[in-house]
């Protein structure tokens, strides 16, 4: 019995390292309405600059809380006046994805200042632990909580009775109402990210204190658990956020105990699909919030396609398609083997976000469900490749749209973040499900690909092969975006109201797209699992997610030549910055910044 | 057929024209070093431990180039990011295998990434040279794959029959990465253990991730071991310990030879006092190979302790080099010469020769170590 108390404690204890992040997003969330997915990279910094105070310059531990707390939200004012404010006017996706960029190039800033070893970041707190039931507590433990809570109940103030918090509140429910009322918003902003930063960055240092240890990986697993809790609590509600990440520390510290270690973010992933599904905005969505806004103009950029001539489209396929021909280099055929299999995956999902408006960010799992079929039908039942593939992509889509439907009636964020889970979910239960998927040891020996009995194992028949699956799909799904079901699809994108109130049945043309898609990414996935002979449960991670949706962004959403154009930009540009090693993706984060800064519709415009 | 014919036709007139240039560059190929080709994370969640290859790298071709480097010609790498991703790995090895300048490959860091490259390699004809791969399935790759890495089927059962045997630990806990590494390594050491006579009372698996054990090392409490057995890698060991300290476990702690670092020493602080670590080396072993690497990683790195890693890179490259010797600038009388490499001496395996059947090396060192007063030293036989 005092194992539950023990397991309660340390629940709410790891439960308010979440909430420190969780805080910071959710005060973000409330004003601009956008999920800073480089909140966990300020954490990151935090933890940095928190290491130099207390190893370097020994700061007392009130001086380098004020030190860590005044230089993140100097960064926190530097994105938000370089990286954000331009993109003010822009699409919603816009921000999004600028956050994501400005994530990547902080990580390898950090990464490069500081090495990525981890180092010891020693607490500046007495040693002193007080026996609570089998367990103990220290006076850090104590802190965060303190700092958790505390900053939680001060922003509860300020945006309640405070004049600049009155304005904060005006400015999210309506900006250009708060605007026309003489609230500067720019100011607002400003104050909210200088806020938000410099709790992030104390969070990273409370935490690497914690650990006793940091290091420049920490960042995304920030960032997840962050949304997650601040989601489950109901995002943009600062004591939602305190709430949902106690509640998520505790469901996780049960989920140890009755099922073991291996289980753990299996449960923080489900809390958030249950909670997602039973109150779709969160637990404590209060009645007089406004409505979450429906997909209509949330991410879709206003933009006039490029129309490229049909001839010019065959020109460019003929030239890929005898690309082999010509004196290339095998790098070059496998690094576009890499974009054909990408751009299968981006059709797939410039479907689901583009054309249908469901803007999906665990993509990757439908790689695995695909890689996983295909692979274990040929390897154990002797299926061959080519019907291997197949099925993959045909479980893919099955199994896919099942897991998925849960979040059809969630709209804007809340799908990606709905999704976000469902792909953690399916990688963690391919880690846990050893019967079937060898779980970590993963599957080896998987047949090369072949066709009716040839195996395709040259550079160039992959290359062939990859690339006319990829035509074949892209040709199917730009037929399907020209008929009558393509239009039903964009309409219900546009406006689901109307276009319910029209007559479409939302559920069952979201079931269609996604069915449509999955068979694209496991077919995909499919190929990937032959080419590779090996995968496991991290092969399809969700960097991959990540990028797949960078691809289809920057390629213009629904947008089926853009799709295919986006996965050779971006498998090629990491290609290309190559040479310059460890500042590769340095140079990635900024182009990507870029490209979202001048041309948010996507190169070839949104569909 | 025709267009292979085309292909080639295509390709040669581009050659001719090349040719000029092509020629006098041959002239001078003796004087050009013979590459290798390292395929690792320098960016990404695994950068650091490129970062520490390259420290055991380049200070083991210092040392070659300071011998007369391979008969007269240097050797020399080149290191291609992959940030352990198969995607990138695959890229990584068709480049590889289409320049001819490059004579062995080395890496990648992951089981994911390097198998998922092997068919490439193995079709290419250039040996994958996997030092840190542990999953028993990759040198079955092919012929082409050959791996230094420290067998499990090796290690574990000297790490168990130190918990067993030496500490006489009775009811074991086992926590291990839940990686291709870990289950493996967890599956020897169990069965080891098990033989020894002892016990295993808990298992659980943690993901890489992993930072908060309090709730996992409750379930352990519960079980009522008398030792833990960590099977993990120093940072997370060191957050194991920490925590395990915290919660109030007081049990014996042992770990794998991963942890083996001065980074476990400053992360774990007070808490990995008294932790037994079965290990390849530790830094007193008189032999030679050791003493030389230990002096010549501190003198090169201003005082830096080596480490595991620092270790395999290094002595991954040294047998890298004993093989090109033999095997000169051809890839398959590289691969050849795999087979014939007798002895090489090694900072891990005292003397290393592989065993032709799995491709592996047989017989790692053992070192029975433990924690005190901060440092690593051989254990005195005394209880903790």
């Amino acid at each position: 019995m005092s194992s539950w108390l023990d397991y309660t404690i340390n629940g709410l204890i790891v439960g308010n390292v979440y909430a420190l992040v969780a805080v910071g997003l959710a005060l973000i969330f409330g004003v601009s309405r956008l999920i800073n997915f480089a909140q966990g990279s300020i954490y990151l910094v935090g933890a940095y600059i928190g290491w130099v105070a207390v190893v370097q310059l020994h700061t007392p531990l009130p001086l380098t809380i004020i030190f860590v707390a005044v230089v993140a939200a100097l960064v926190g004012l530097i994105i938000e006046r370089f990286g954000l404010r331009p993109l003010q006017n822009s699409v919603r996706i816009a921000p999004l994805l600028a956050t994501i960029g400005i994530s990547f190039v902080l990580d390898q800033l950090v990464m490069l200042t500081f090495s990525p070893n981890p180092r010891a970041l020693p607490s500046q707190l007495p040693d002193v632990r007080f026996q609570v039931g089998g367990g103990t507590i220290g006076p850090l433990d104590l802190l965060i909580a303190g700092v958790g809570i505390s900053s939680a109940l001060m922003l509860f103030v300020f945006l309640r009775y405070t004049k600049l918090g009155w304005a904060v509140r005006a400015a999210s429910q309506d900006r250009d109402a708060a605007m026309q009322m003489g609230v500067d918003v720019n100011r607002v902003n400003q104050t909210v990210f200088g806020i938000a930063a410099a709790l992030g960055g104390v969070s990273g240092l409370l935490v690497g204190m914690y650990y006793n240890q940091i290091d420049t990986a920490m960042s995304l697993q920030a960032t997840l658990k962050g949304v997650v809790a601040e989601v489950v609590g109901g995002a943009g509600n600062v004591p939602g956020a305190v709430v949902g990440s106690l509640l998520l520390g505790l469901v996780e510290s049960y989920g140890v105990a009755v099922f073991g270690t291996s289980y753990r973010n299996l449960f923080a992933f489900l809390l958030l699909v249950v909670v997602l599904v039973l109150r779709p905005n969160g637990l404590f969505a209060s009645a007089r919030q406004a409505p979450p806004e429906p997909l209509t103009g949330t991410f879709i950029a206003p933009s006039r396609p490029v129309r490229i001539p049909r001839w010019a489209l065959l020109v460019v396929a003929a030239v890929f398609a005898i690309l082999p021909l010509l004196p290339v280099s095998f790098y070059m055929l496998q690094t576009l083997i890499n974009a054909w299999l990408l751009g299968m995956l981006a059709l797939s999902l410039t479907l689901v976000a583009g054309t249908i408006g469901q803007v999906s960010l665990g993509h990757a799992a439908l790689l695995a469900i695909g890689a996983y079929t295909s692979a274990l039908l040929s390897l154990t039942l002797a299926v061959p490749v080519g019907l291997a593939i197949i099925a993959g992509g045909l479980m893919s889509a099955a199994l896919g749209t099942i897991l998925i439907s849960p979040s059809f009636r969630l709209r804007g964020h809340y799908v990606s973040i709905a999704t976000l889970a469902i792909g953690e979910i399916v990688s963690l239960v391919i880690l846990n499900w050893e019967s079937v998927t060898r779980g970590p040891i993963g599957i080896s020996g998987i047949p090369p690909l072949s066709l009716f009995g040839y195996e395709l194992t040259s550079p160039t028949s992959i290359y062939w092969f990859s690339f006319a699956v990829m035509v074949v799909l892209a040709l199917l799904q730009a037929r399907l975006l020209g008929s009558h079901l393509g239009r039903s699809f964009r309409a219900i994108r546009d406006d689901d109201v109307a276009a319910r109130a029209y007559g479409l049945s939302l559920n069952r043309y979201k079931s269609l797209a996604f069915i449509f898609g999955g068979f694209a990414a496991g077919v995909s996935g499919g190929i990937a699992a032959h080419l590779y002979s090996y995968i496991n449960h991290e092969t399809f991670n969700t960097q991959q997610s990540i990028l797949a949706l960078t691809v289809v962004i920057l390629g213009g959403l629904g947008n089926v030549v853009g799709a295919i154009v986006g996965a050779v930009a971006l498998v090629g540009l990491p290609e290309v910055f190559r040479i310059a090693a460890e500042y590769r993706i340095l140079i990635y984060g900024i182009v990507l910044l870029l490209l979202v800064r001048f041309r948010p519709q996507g190169l070839l415009g949104t569909m | 057929m025709s267009n292979i014919n085309r292909r080639t036709l295509v390709k040669g007139s581009l050659a001719a024209a090349l040719a000029g240039t092509a020629l006098s560059r041959a002239a001078f190929a003796d004087a050009d070093p013979i590459l290798l080709g390292v395929s690792g994370p320098l960016t990404g969640p695994n950068a650091q431990y490129g970062t520490q290859w390259k420290q055991g790298f380049d200070l083991a071709l210092d040392e070659i180039q300071a011998a007369g480097g391979i008969n007269g010609r240097k050797l020399a790498y080149t290191f291609e990011d992959s940030q352990s991703d198969p995607r990138q790995s695959v890229a990584i090895a068709q480049k590889f295998v289409s320049d001819p300048r490059i004579v062995l490959e080395l890496g990648d860091f992951s089981s994911t990434a390097s198998m998922a490259a092997s068919p490439i390699y193995q079709r290419g004809g250039l040996v994958q040279f996997g030092f840190t791969n542990s999953h028993p399935d990759f040198t079955k790759g092919g012929d082409f794959m050959w791996s230094t890495s420290v067998s499990q089927a090796d290690e574990q059962p000297l790490l168990a029959r130190y918990a067993v045997k030496s500490l006489g630990l009775k009811k074991l806990a086992v926590l291990h990465l839940n990686t291709d590494w870990g289950r493996t390594s967890r599956d020897y050491f169990n069965n080891a253990a098990k033989e020894y006579g002892a016990e295993i009372v808990v298992t659980e698996g943690y993901i890489p991730e992993e930072r908060d054990f309090r709730s996992t090392l409750v379930r352990v409490r519960d079980a009522n071991p008398d030792g833990l057995v960590l099977i993990s890698y120093y940072s997370d060991g060191a957050l194991i310990a920490r925590q395990a300290r915290q919660v109030g476990l007081k049990q014996v702690i042992c770990a794998a030879s991963s942890v083996y670092s001065p980074k476990f020493l400053e992360l774990g602080g007070d808490a990995v006092e008294d932790v037994h670590v079965g290990t390849r080396y530790f830094p007193e072993d008189p032999r030679p190979e050791v003493q030389k690497f230990i002096a010549g990683f501190k003198k090169k790195y201003n005082g830096l302790e080596p480490d595991a890693f620092n270790a395999y890179a290094y002595d991954a490259m040294n047998m890298a080099a004993a093989v090109v010797r033999i095997g000169g600038a051809d890839r398959k009388a590289i691969r050849d010469a795999f087979a014939k490499v007798k002895d090489v001496p090694s900072v891990i395996f005292g003397t290393a020769t592989f065993d032709v059947a799995t491709r592996r090396v047989k017989g790692a060192m053992n070192a029975e170590l433990v924690v005190r007063k901060g440092q690593f030293a051989l254990w005195d036989g005394k209880p903790t």
